[in-house]
């Protein structure tokens, strides 16, 4: 509860800052918006001239896409603060403070900022979902509502419990934001039905860094209601294994934290 | 008296890695990193009774913020324990800090961006400091630190004595049991100087709280400190009253002579005579006045005062205390055994 409470504190405190520097805000959310744009347009360009892929259509293609971006901008929104933590609150010794205060510590740095650009995300978001849903058939029970929401909350989990790892690894190497710079770069393989890649790849993105459970995997059972176990089943194992890992190394991380010399 | 602050052997290591210049060594530290290791703190063992104000001093690099840095739970020691209040910071550290305050001078702890009204407002909820309390409270840091003026602004616009003083601020509002502060006065004017020493001196006589501060400013030390501990290469090689420090060290002298005719000046020649080193003795001139400053181990004050005298005309001469700045510095220069 006192921490909920925190984090309405801290994203109020936020906005006050953000009314403060309203051009740098609406830039970042323009830029954004603007790279979606393109990738749409790339999307666009590419698939009218493939009618389907590997038994994909069009139209399924779009809400894999715009599924995968549910997560992405909910981690994008709320735990931005993680990519400075790799890059430059550990190697400045600016943790110090985090140390010091009577909170949790991971909490405390993510809560601390939040990233207003995401919203040009969850805006493409919205607009793909949105035209993609009426045209496809996909089956709708009573309980699809709520395993989207599960389905989200843990493939968010993913991401975050990703962030953490690869940010925490500057506890020991003092900075690691390239390290969470290659993790986003295989994160764009997740965006396209997992069945196009070679073995490998698939692999890769289903069991070790398990970005296929953030989007293809989910979003194929809400198209086809096939596989529920694996699909869902599969993303909150994912999400809570590594969100378990992810604390884990987080605290052995606070152990070996060193500071930096004045 | 029971002790607040019990280290006990503390050390720390930090691995450094050693680049040989070049791309060639960058290849070499890539596959055999060349590591060395510094030991920042190397077994130092000291106790604060509760409600001192003990004054932690040093050259650069000697250790003392990476002892803060354990003694606040941001470091893990290598190996030895502390114990604040009865608690090891890296045990349950969240519940430790409560009891605490610390601020870093060289690095501010609060938000960047914040109004400082509104940081505070949030610490308040990070600590969970009650309404009335922090109401109460606020009156009083706002009184003792002068916060007033600026409290409306963002830290980014303060300067560097405001935003000390709104550093000290932060870490007093939830009413900590010990202070921790690591050169609270780096690199600040005279006036705001003596309001930080003014407020440390206030909340540790009002509320007990326990000090420790570090500092290169000497008059921190003799205007706020009962008891110093000094350290040099991560090794403690004093811990005492400064009392104790000035009769058992102060064996420096100081000797000023006013000159009937100024240029007799040259006349005075004490390291031949007397068969000095520069450690042993220093000379400076001002008009009319020489002021020597010399060791009582190498030559008595007898020797001094009866050579001036029959070598030249002296119209005044005193005879100044020993200065505690005097005494650190042969101290750092590693003069005296320990
Ligand atoms: N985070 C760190 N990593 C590596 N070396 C450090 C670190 N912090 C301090 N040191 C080294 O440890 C020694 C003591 O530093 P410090 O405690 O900051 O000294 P002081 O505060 O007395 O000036 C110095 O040699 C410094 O270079
Ligand atoms: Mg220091």
């Amino acid at each position: 509860m006192r921490y909920f409470r925190l984090h309405r504190i801290f994203i109020a405190q936020y906005l006050k800052k953000l009314m403060e520097y309203k051009a740098d805000f609406l830039l970042g959310a323009v830029g954004l918006l603007f790279a979606q744009a393109i990738q749409l347009i790339f999307i666009g360009i590419i698939f009218s001239q493939i009618p389907d892929l590997r038994g994909w259509t069009y139209e399924q293609i779009l809400f894999i896409y715009g599924f995968s971006l549910i997560s992405k901008s909910l981690d994008h929104l709320f735990t931005d603060n993680l990519w400075m933590v790799g890059y430059r609150i550990i190697r400045k010794g600016d943790f110090d403070k985090y140390l010091t205060r009577p909170i949790n510590t991971l909490f405390h740095v993510i809560a601390e900022n939040f990233c207003v650009d995401a919203f040009g995300e969850m805006l493409t978001c919205v607009l793909l979902l949105c035209v993609s849903i009426p045209k496809l058939n996909m089956p709708f029970h009573w309980y699809t509502i709520p395993l989207w929401i599960v389905a989200a909350i843990f493939a968010t989990l993913i991401y975050t419990s990703l962030k953490i790892i690869t940010a925490a690894i500057a506890f020991w190497t003092k900075s690691s934001g390239h390290i969470t710079h290659m993790l986003y770069m295989a994160n764009d393989f997740s965006k396209y039905p997992v069945s196009i890649y070679n073995r490998f790849v698939q692999i890769v993105i289903t069991y070790i860094l398990p970005f296929a459970f953030t989007a293809y995997f989910p979003a194929s059972y809400f198209l086809t209601g096939k596989d529920p176990l694996f699909c869902i089943g599969g993303t909150v194992v994912a999400g809570s294994l590594l969100f378990a890992l992810a604390l884990f190394v987080w605290n052995r991380g606070l152990k070996a934290y060193e500071s930096a010399g004045s | 008296m029971e002790n607040m602050i019990y280290a006990d052997d503390l050390r720390k290591e930090f691995k450094k890695i050693i680049k040989e210049p070049g791309i060639k060594g960058s290849v070499k530290a890539l596959f055999k990193p060349h590591k060395e290791i510094v030991k920042a703190v190397d077994g130092i063992t000291f106790s604060v009774p509760k409600g001192e104000i003990l004054g932690f001093i040093g050259p650069n690099g000697a250790g003392k913020s990476t002892v803060i840095k354990m003694l606040t739970g941001i470091l893990t020691p290598t190996s030895g324990t502390c114990r604040i209040n009865g608690k090891i910071p890296q045990e349950d550290r969240k519940n430790y800090v409560r009891e605490i305050g610390v601020v870093f001078g060289q690095r501010t702890q609060l938000w960047w961006d914040l109004a400082l009204r509104e940081t505070y407002a949030v610490l308040k909820e990070i600590y969970q400091v009650p309404d009335d309390k922090y109401k109460k409270r606020m009156d009083f840091l706002n009184e003792v630190l002068e916060l007033d003026s600026f409290i409306t602004s963002p830290v980014r616009t303060l300067s560097l004595g405001q935003r000390m003083r709104a550093d000290i601020a932060a870490s007093l509002l939830h009413s900590p049991k010990v202070l921790f502060l690591d050169e609270p006065t780096i690199g600040l004017d005279v006036v705001v100087k003596e309001n930080i020493r003014n407020a440390i001196r206030r909340i540790n006589a009002e509320e007990g709280t326990t000090v420790i501060l570090t500092t290169h400013d000497l008059s921190d030390i003799e205007l706020l400190c009962e008891r110093i501990v000094m350290v040099d290469k991560g090794k403690k090689v004093f811990d005492g009253a400064i009392s104790e420090l000035k009769r058992d060290y102060g064996d420096v002298r100081t000797l000023n002579f006013e000159l009937v005719n100024s240029p007799d000046f040259k006349l005075l020649d004490y390291k031949r005579r007397f068969n000095l080193t520069d450690d042993d003795i220093s000379v400076e001139r001002d008009k009319g006045t020489v002021k020597v400053r010399f060791d009582t181990a190498a030559v008595s004050v007898e020797e001094i005062i009866s050579y001036t005298l029959s070598t030249v005309h002296v119209k005044d001469l005193n005879i100044k205390d020993v200065e505690i700045e005097e005494i650190i510095k042969k101290l750092y220069r590693r003069e005296v055994r320990v």
